[in-house]
């Protein structure tokens, strides 16, 4: 076979590199100025939201001090009364049944692969990799353009932050969760995953840390402390803010609760120092750790022979490709949340908007990176070649072409202002750019391995009933992570928003 | 006998106000309570976010040390592994782990290093006694000025803080 040798360069390798490079220059600035053009017009015309009183819709009698005259600070009331609601409605209480016997079903699909083991599913040779790894790359893409987006929101001190950040981090946070199942359970022997981490293990034996596996342990690992960290360091001040809240709803058991989880803080203008450092260095931190875990996870491909995942540019097409899967996921949650917790002045119209362009940006770039892989493909020798056509034409044609429509096509149309501005649209949009994602995540795995080095004798594959009941158990696990986010935290962050409304800071 | 006297002020401007005249006054041992971050009542009040990146960027080196250390020592020397005549030493096959355990000491690092110098977590304060500091949390602007500052004389301070027009003076209690 022609394909070569892992370590035998390639003609061509280096231009295509810088080509590389320059794509994704060409992505990063049209993102940066599809973030960058409204600020503008918000210089010219500062957005009309900061209220003289505070809304009607807070009862005096619950809000404690309505009568009062307003203070230097945006009202964030609103936010904070939220969680402390008795009652959240019965549309909710069916979203968490809904929502709870996913993870049951999670629960079930987990113990059934403990109990009988992978031949549960329709992997085998070649196809050694099937729902266990698409639907870990695609959480961890969405948990990945979450969390970029509000890191790049909280360096830029963007005024979008104040909006979105709070509820971005708790889906990155719950995707990664949601992923991190996946790699321990596609072991085989998933109780014996603690092999992995380097203890004195009484036999002797230390892991391989010349091996791609070990290094997505600790990408894994990483991934799920820092981003908890971001967003935890974010929510004390607020947690001190639904202390004092509950406290005043004469609620102490809530109180005492949100008060441990504060940390006992106390506002003082030395600790807000100290934590607006903190936070943003972690905010700084989460950004080479996200673009590493996710290169980790594309070099377990690009390091197999595999001629499709032989590629220098595979990193850059899972990092950028996630973006809009993330993005998308964010903007749909956007719409819900605002819609369902009447938080339309705090996650307003001007936020909908820009979120909705920078996913049809992230989208547009997407395109560029699909014609990339072609072009790649077909500058590459012919066995590349031959894998890349058997990807796009074979029998997991339909997974490729969808994702491209999904992916590219779709979220283009939100630059149609009536569309992005309609709710209903809005969230479908953003979940099909989700839905995109996964279909380009399976045409990856799945074909990608359609054609080897050695001609395929086996069958294709397809993903068994317990496979789907594990992907539907981890959307829920997900959706339960996010209903019980929005019913026990406050889903904007507060200090954000009035620090935003002050104005002095934001450059 | 109290731990010192709180003003309550209404607006932001207001507290940097009275921040700036209790200075020029000689106050040192105070404090100011925000429901967001002020930059400038921080300078005010010679703190800085400075130690905490400091924290973060030694730990983070140790991380780095300890995780590259412990990758060449289990490869090189106590668990060695042909693996097709590759060398033992491969430096950039250890550099992943090394930069993400780096990037997790120093998360870690910059949130507990915030914690230990702001003295958190703590069960209570003396502040949570004043009436009202619940809504330092949410849109009022408190300035502590603390008893043990030599300059601190219960009425001739209370008399002070009036001055600077707050909606309302109060006792800090000792515990």
């Amino acid at each position: 076979m022609s394909g070569g040798p892992a370590g035998a360069p390639r003609r061509g390798q280096g231009w295509r590199a810088v080509l590389d490079l320059g794509l994704a220059a060409a992505g990063t600035a049209l993102l940066a100025w599809a973030a960058a053009a409204p600020r503008r017009r918000r210089v010219d015309a500062p957005r009309p939201r900061r209220m003289p009183a505070p809304r009607a819709v807070t009862p005096a009698a619950e809000s404690g001090w309505a009568a009062e005259p307003a203070s230097d600070a945006i009202d964030t009331r609103p936010v904070a009364v939220i969680p402390l609601r008795r009652d959240f409605g019965w549309r909710f209480t069916l979203g968490l049944a809904a929502a709870t016997a996913g993870t049951l079903l999670l629960a079930y699909a987990a113990v059934a692969l403990l109990l009988t083991g992978t031949g549960l599913w329709g992997t085998n040779i070649p196809f050694v990799w099937g729902f266990d790894l698409i639907n870990y790359v695609w959480l961890i893409g969405i948990a990945n353009a979450a969390s970029l987006v509000a890191v790049v929101l909280v360096l830029r001190r963007h005024g979008l932050r104040t909006a979105i950040n709070r509820f971005a981090e708790a889906a990155a946070l719950a995707a990664v969760a949601a992923a991190a199942l996946y790699p321990v359970l596609h072991l085989g022997r998933p109780w014996l995953f603690y092999w992995v981490l380097a203890y004195p293990a009484s036999f002797q034996v230390w892991p391989q840390f010349r091996s791609t596996l070990i290094w997505d342990f600790w990408g894994i690992m990483s991934h799920l402390v820092v981003t908890g960290l971001f967003w935890y360091t974010g929510l004390i001040p607020d947690l001190a803010t639904m202390r004092d809240r509950a406290a005043l709803h004469g609620r102490h058991l809530t109180a005492q609760a949100y008060g441990l989880a504060a940390l006992g803080w106390r506002g003082s203008v030395r600790h807000w120092a100290r934590h607006q450092a903190a936070y943003r260095l972690v905010a700084a931190l989460v950004l080479p750790m996200l673009v590493s875990a996710q290169t980790i996870v594309a070099l377990e491909f690009a390091t197999t022979l595999v001629p499709d995942w032989h590629q220098a540019r595979l990193p850059l097409h899972v990092v950028a490709t996630g973006i809009p899967s993330g993005l998308g996921v964010v903007l749909a949650l956007a719409v819900v949340l605002r819609e369902t917790l009447g938080l339309q002045r705090y996650i307003d119209d001007a936020d909908m908007d820009l979120l909705a362009r920078l996913t049809a940006a992230a989208a547009l770039g997407c395109g560029w990176l699909y014609a990339d892989e072609l072009m790649t493909a077909w500058l590459e020798d012919a066995a590349t070649r031959l894998g890349m056509v058997a990807r796009v034409f074979g029998p997991y044609a339909g997974l490729y072409w969808g994702s491209v429509a999904l992916v590219v096509v779709v979220p283009q149309l939100l630059w149609l202002p009536a569309l992005r501005r309609s709710a209903p649209a809005a969230v479908a949009i953003g979940i099909a750019a989700a839905a995109g994602v996964w279909l380009d995540r399976f045409s990856l795995i799945a074909g990608g391995l359609l054609r080897d080095h050695l001609p395929r004798s086996g069958p294709l594959y397809a993903p068994t009933v317990p496979e789907w009941t594990l992907l539907l158990g981890a959307v829920g696990l997900f959706v339960l992570l996010m209903l019980l986010f929005a019913r026990f935290l406050p889903v904007v962050s507060m200090f954000e928003t009035r620090h935003e409304e002050s104005g002095k800071d934001v450059p | 006998m109290s731990a010192g006297l709180m003003a309550e002020f209404q607006e932001a401007e207001a507290l940097l106000r009275a921040l700036r005249a209790a200075r020029a006054a000689g106050w040192r041992r105070m404090d100011a309570y925000a429901p967001y971050p002020l930059p400038e009542a921080a300078e005010l009040l010679d703190a800085h976010g400075g130690p905490v990146a400091w924290i973060a960027i030694g730990a983070g080196l140790c991380g780095a040390a300890l995780s590259y250390g412990t990758q060449y020592w289990l490869s090189v020397h106590d668990y060695p592994i042909n693996v097709g005549g590759r060398p033992l030493h491969a430096w950039p096959a250890f550099l992943p782990a090394t930069t993400i355990v780096a990037i997790l000491w120093a998360a870690a690092a910059a949130l507990l290093g915030m914690l230990a110098l702001n003295r958190l977590p703590r069960l209570h304060h003396p502040v949570f006694a004043v009436p009202g500091f619940g809504r330092a949390s949410e849109d009022r602007f408190f300035l502590f000025l603390s008893s043990r500052d030599p300059r601190f004389r219960p009425e001739a301070t209370a008399r002070f803080l009036h001055g600077l027009s707050p909606l309302r003076v109060s006792e800090v209690p000792e515990k």
